[in-house]
């Protein structure tokens, strides 16, 4: 059974079913939402549980698309993918239980994200570069009406931005791709990667104009501001997916494409990658200390965390030993999953705060833990996680991208300061929000009911699993990775 | 094994129990960390057999985290399991009527894990990772009474202060795996030159911080606002103990420049910190700058070359100081306050309980035959042999005299105020505190035994050497009894009293430096954020502009020529007029302009 075409196809065909229904109550609505993405994570198991391939792809998927130019419908994972794919297939179904109590034009919100899934799990699975690009693209459609659509004050400008921004962004990756293709006459990722068909200049002008794409997306300082703007804006759900899941099409993509594709016009880059990867980690973390807005601290955040995850690929490429190159990939790879678990899990809890108490300053609220001490333990363990508390998801991550960075490039190891400093600003905004005297807008707020409890708790268990036994993720990325490393 | 098992997954267990049952937290914490205990002792025993138990669990592709029993770590693992027991005895009467206790137990559990985890941890990553966990775990017991004000503040500082020294252990770690190709401890061993040099500064960096040395010992001295049996726990055989713990696992690999830096580090520690515990007004407060000053005498010791009998005085410490804690616990319990001023007379209104205190208070100052004598002899034998002597020496016997002197102000105090009322009777409390001090008083005779299992040599030491370090323990005592310390400071009692202005520095210097910084990448987020919607703006303008060219220029013109040419249509349709004549006529005249024409056409070429 071709499991990875009904994986990617489901949430699509779920949609459209949905769209042709006379009437459409939310109830009804909302059933298909979960019913679909849990229908999706069961596959995304299943294409767990077959495993992937000691090198290259496994699970392939063809069919024909566009013979003329060489374009097919290719899907297939290895071990950068599977995790990642699994990932989508969580957040998406914990979006679809927490989005349940959305009553506001419920319908065109479920076919928007049941879109959105399918774009995602596309871009992870295409060994296609023009159907990558098509998936890449078809996921900020999503993203652009779900923050109109469903967001918040000033949702449309965001709105505006994220897409013109992130569009604009994704343009060189096409011509990139189109270099590709010129040079090979396929769009076969697998082609691409066998035998990179582009060097010299050529190779340099494609890994510049992919370089920019991802740094748009990841997103890495300088071309970032358009996160806090859409995270701030976004509904909770779509913060979630956009943290969790979209981030990861830049690392992602730059794993896949430069790294494998312009293996030596990368290499040569890589300096300038880790420093452009170290200080956006820095900078992701200063700025976040500077935040009294909750949300926005977490998205700057992001900023830091895949600053790590940049930081691990270029490294990647600079070491020397394949030892240090492999730690460094299982690293990078293992932080783009931790990081979707632990940034999920503290926008769904700023998310439930905001619903109850329609504010995310921090300043509007005041010793919380004692009022709803289930969002106030979830909130301390995921920052705690976030932080890179060793036992949590982010420790095992962090800790390969820095002993390999340390030991290839020391200077690279500078970023290690982010640690202390999302430390302080995670204590400090638990201090402010949650502990002291009870004050502000805490009084009468309810703990978090049982479905928030079940969303928040499935995240936290498998924070902590990945944390305490990380090989359940690292297995499957190691293997893959100890090959890319050579 | 399975003892190994039992020391860590008997607290663990009980802590994962007491969160999820939500009931009897007291029974189980001791029931758990009884267990703990009983597994201590059997790695104890075995390890003094001669056996060495190992186990590796997977973690990391290729790092599988490696616990190991060694002498030295069983020592650990026991110390920890011992004091902890006596703790969690005394908790069960402090905390009784704490609607928390759940909370409180089932951390303090888990903390004393992690803690055991540290000790017994045969690689430099599960020491980081157990490192870092006693550090989550003391900011959630330091910061237990969250809904009081400071409090919060206090486990933030704690936390902050100790993860910025971490990224020493961090990169030590790091440079250490790098160096070896292994990331096992004992690999370290091996190590030399420069990466040796820069690992061991690391490690005193970090060890630094969590022992609470100078600069990093404010975040200790307000670590003040957890409850008691909490500061029992961290400052005698945990979270404190941690840096001298990490120092004397590493001291095999530590190059002679590390020395010193450790014997400079250590020595003035021990000094400064005596100081400011000599000025302190607040019990625990003055305890908190007296075990900084006692791990300053560890550091000295390794310094000097000999670990083991820093692991002697770290072992008598915990036993002394948790038994000190547990005392001002219950001084503070009959008080409700810790102010030197308000705790006046407690003691003699409690006598069993200042029998035990002062006990434990003579001990720490190096009274035989108590624990700390044994161990301070140890230390002055060490310092006399080692080639740092000429400095080492002084600065140890100055941090003896601190010490005795601070314990001496502190009983005098206990002692000589108004002694009101008879108490209520303090049954839990007294036994974990009692247990504690018979450990301390009788402790010392075992420490010849456990210094030969340990492997260390006893050395030669010239006959006046002790003599001199009990003139000076009794001597330092006696003045702080009979002299306040207005006169034995003279014009070091403000600085002292004010930590010697190196915590408002450290901060101004760190804290303020972070928030600057931050604020400035604020706003230059603030102008990107400009800069970018001005660049969407200008496209915009851009868009208008042309709408505009399209509107008034192209579309004009093209309206233009249509109404240019219809204008004209309009002018040649007056020729179709539709008269046959008139039609003639003009095919006749077009005729005509044709043939003309045609005939002069050729004429031209």
């Amino acid at each position: 059974m071709p499991l990875l075409s009904i994986a990617t196809l489901l949430p699509l065909l779920a949609g459209l079913a949905l769209m042709l229904l006379p009437v459409r109550p939310a109830r009804i609505v909302h059933g298909v939402s979960i019913a679909a993405t849990g229908a999706t994570l069961l596959l995304t198991l299943a294409i767990r549980d077959r495993g992937i391939a000691p090198e290259g792809f496994a699970q392939l998927e063809e069919a024909a698309w566009i013979p003329v130019i060489g374009a097919a419908w290719r899907l297939g994972v290895d071990g950068l993918s599977l995790p990642l794919v699994l990932l989508t297939g969580l957040l998406f179904f914990l979006s679809a239980i927490y989005s349940a109590r959305i009553g506001d034009r419920p319908a065109t919100y479920v076919v928007l994200m049941l879109m959105l899934e399918s774009a995602s799990l596309g871009t992870f699975m295409a060994l296609d570069g023009l159907l990558f690009y098509v998936f890449f693209e078809v996921s900020l459609v999503g993203m652009y009406f779900m923050i109109a659509g469903w967001g918040h004050e000033d949702r449309q400008r965001a709105a505006l931005m994220f897409f013109l921004y992130t569009l604009l962004g994704s343009l060189p990756l096409l011509l990139a791709i189109i270099g590709l293709h010129l040079a090979s006459g396929t769009f076969d990722m697998r082609a691409w990667i066998g035998t990179p068909p582009l060097g010299g200049t050529a190779a340099m002008l494609a890994l510049v104009a992919m370089l920019f794409t991802f740094a748009v997306k990841t997103p890495v300082f300088p071309f970032h501001t358009w996160l806090p703007a859409a995270h701030v804006q976004a509904p909770t759900a779509g913060s979630v997916i956009l943290a969790g899941v979209m981030l990861k099409f830049g690392t992602y993509g730059l794993v896949r494409l430069p790294f494998q594709m312009l293996p030596d016009a990368f290499a040569a880059a890589a300096p300038v990658v880790l420093a452009f990867g170290a200080f956006s980690a820095l900078y992701g973390a200063f700025a976040a200390l500077a935040q009294s807005d909750l949300k926005k601290m977490i998205a700057y955040t992001s900023v830091n965390h895949m600053g790590y995850v940049v930081i691990g690929v270029a490294v990647a490429a600079l070491a020397a030993e394949p030892r240090i190159r492999t730690i460094a990939l299982d690293g990078a790879t293992l932080q783009m999953v931790s990081h979707g678990l632990v940034t999920g899990a503290l926008f769904f809890l700023v998310g439930m705060l905001q619903d109850r108490a329609h504010s995310r300053a921090m300043g509007d609220f005041g010793g919380l833990l004692g009022r709803v001490p289930w969002l106030g333990w979830a909130f301390i363990l995921s920052a705690f996680a976030s932080l890179g508390l060793p036992g949590l998801a982010h420790f095992p991550a962090e800790f390969q991208i820095f002993l390999a960075t340390f030991n290839a490039r020391p200077w690279g190891a500078v970023a290690l300061l982010g640690i202390v400093v999302t430390a302080a600003l995670y204590l400090r905004a638990i201090a402010i929000v949650f502990l002291g005297p009870e004050r502000g807008r805490g009084r009468g707020m309810p703990d978090l009911d049982r479905r928030e409890r079940l969303v928040i708790g499935v995240l936290l268990v498998l924070i902590v699993l990945v944390g305490v036994m990380p090989g359940i993720v690292l297995d499957v990325i190691h293997r893959t990775m100890s090959g890319l490393a050579g | 094994m399975i003892w190994l098992a039992l020391t860590l997954m008997a607290p663990f267990g009980a802590g994962i129990a007491i969160l999820a049952l939500r009931r009897q937290p007291a029974a189980l914490a001791l029931a758990g960390s009884a267990l703990g205990l009983a597994g201590a002792l059997g790695l104890f025993a075995a390890t003094a057999r001669g056996d060495r138990i190992a186990a590796a669990l997977p973690f990391l592709p290729g790092f599988p985290a490696r616990l190991e029993a060694s002498p030295l770590t069983a020592t650990f693992a026991l110390m920890v399991a011992t004091v902890a027991v006596a703790v969690l005895i005394h908790a069960a009467g402090y905390m009784a009527r704490d609607p928390g206790r759940v909370r409180f137990f089932g951390i303090m559990t888990l903390f004393v894990t992690a803690m055991e985890l540290l000790v017994l941890s045969g690689d430099w990553i599960t020491l980081l990772g157990a490192w870092e966990m006693i550090g989550f775990a003391s900011w959630l017991l330091i910061g237990f009474w969250h809904h009081r004000p400071a409090v919060p503040e206090a486990a933030l500082r704690a936390f902050l202060y100790t993860r910025s020294a971490d990224l020493g252990l961090y990169l030590a770690v790091f440079l250490l795996i790098g160096a070896t190709g292994s990331p096992e401890i004992a690999a370290a061993s091996a190590l030399t030159g420069p990466p040796a040099l820069i690992a061991g500064l690391l490690l005193l960096l970090a060890a630094a911080g969590k022992s609470a040395q100078p600069p990093f010992q404010e975040w200790l001295m307000r670590a003040m606002a957890s409850p008691t049996p909490v500061s029992a726990l961290l400052h005698s055989a945990t979270l404190v103990a941690a840096g001298a713990i990490l120092l004397i696992r590493a001291a095999p690999m530590l190059p002679d420049a590390v020395l010193v830096a450790v014997g400079i580090v250590g020595g003035f520690g021990a000094v400064i910190t005596g100081l400011m515990a000599l000025a302190e007004r607040d019990l625990k407060r003055l305890l908190a700058a007296s075990t900084a000053s006692q791990h300053g005498f560890m550091l000295i010791t390794i310094a000097a070359g000999a670990p083991v009998a820093a692991v002697l005085h770290l072992v008598a410490h915990a036993a002394i100081k948790s038994a000190l804690f547990l005392g001002a616990g219950i001084f503070q319990h009959d008080r409700n306050a810790t102010t030197l001023d308000a705790l006046a007379g407690a003691g003699r209104a409690r006598p069993g309980v200042f029998a035990g205190f002062a006990l434990a208070a003579l001990a720490l100052a190096g009274l035989p035959p108590m624990a700390a004598w044994f161990s301070k002899e140890a230390i002055l034998a060490a310092t006399w042999n080692s080639p740092l002597a000429p400095w080492l020496v002084p600065l140890a016997l100055a941090g003896a005299l601190l010490s005795g002197a601070y314990m001496g102000r502190a009983l005098r105090v206990l002692w000589s105020g108004p002694a009101e009322r008879a108490q209520t009777p303090v049954p839990f409390m007294a036994v974990g505190l009692w247990g504690l001090v018979i450990l301390a008083v009788t402790l010392g005779p075992a420490f010849g035994p456990l210094e030969a299992m340990l492997g260390a040599t006893i050395e030669d030491i010239p006959p006046f050497l002790p003599v001199l370090g009990l003139a000076v323990a009794a001597g330092g005592a006696a003045l702080g009894w009979l002299l306040p310390p207005r006169r034995l400071l003279g014009p070091f009692l403000g600085p002292a009293e004010r930590g010697f202005g190196i915590a408002s520095a450290l901060e101004t210097l760190s804290a303020r430096s972070a928030l600057t910084l931050a604020g400035a990448v604020a706003r230059l987020e603030t102008e990107i954020l400009a800069a970018t919607l001005a660049a969407g703006r200008t496209g915009t303008r851009v868009a208008a502009a042309t709408c505009r060219i399209d509107r008034d220029r192209i579309d004009g013109a093209i309206f233009a020529l249509t109404r240019g040419l219809r204008a004209s249509g309009q002018g040649l349709r007056r020729l179709q007029s539709g008269l046959i004549h008139r039609e003639l006529a003009l095919s006749m005249i077009g005729i005509l302009l044709l043939i003309g024409v045609l005939l002069i056409a050729p004429l031209s070429f």
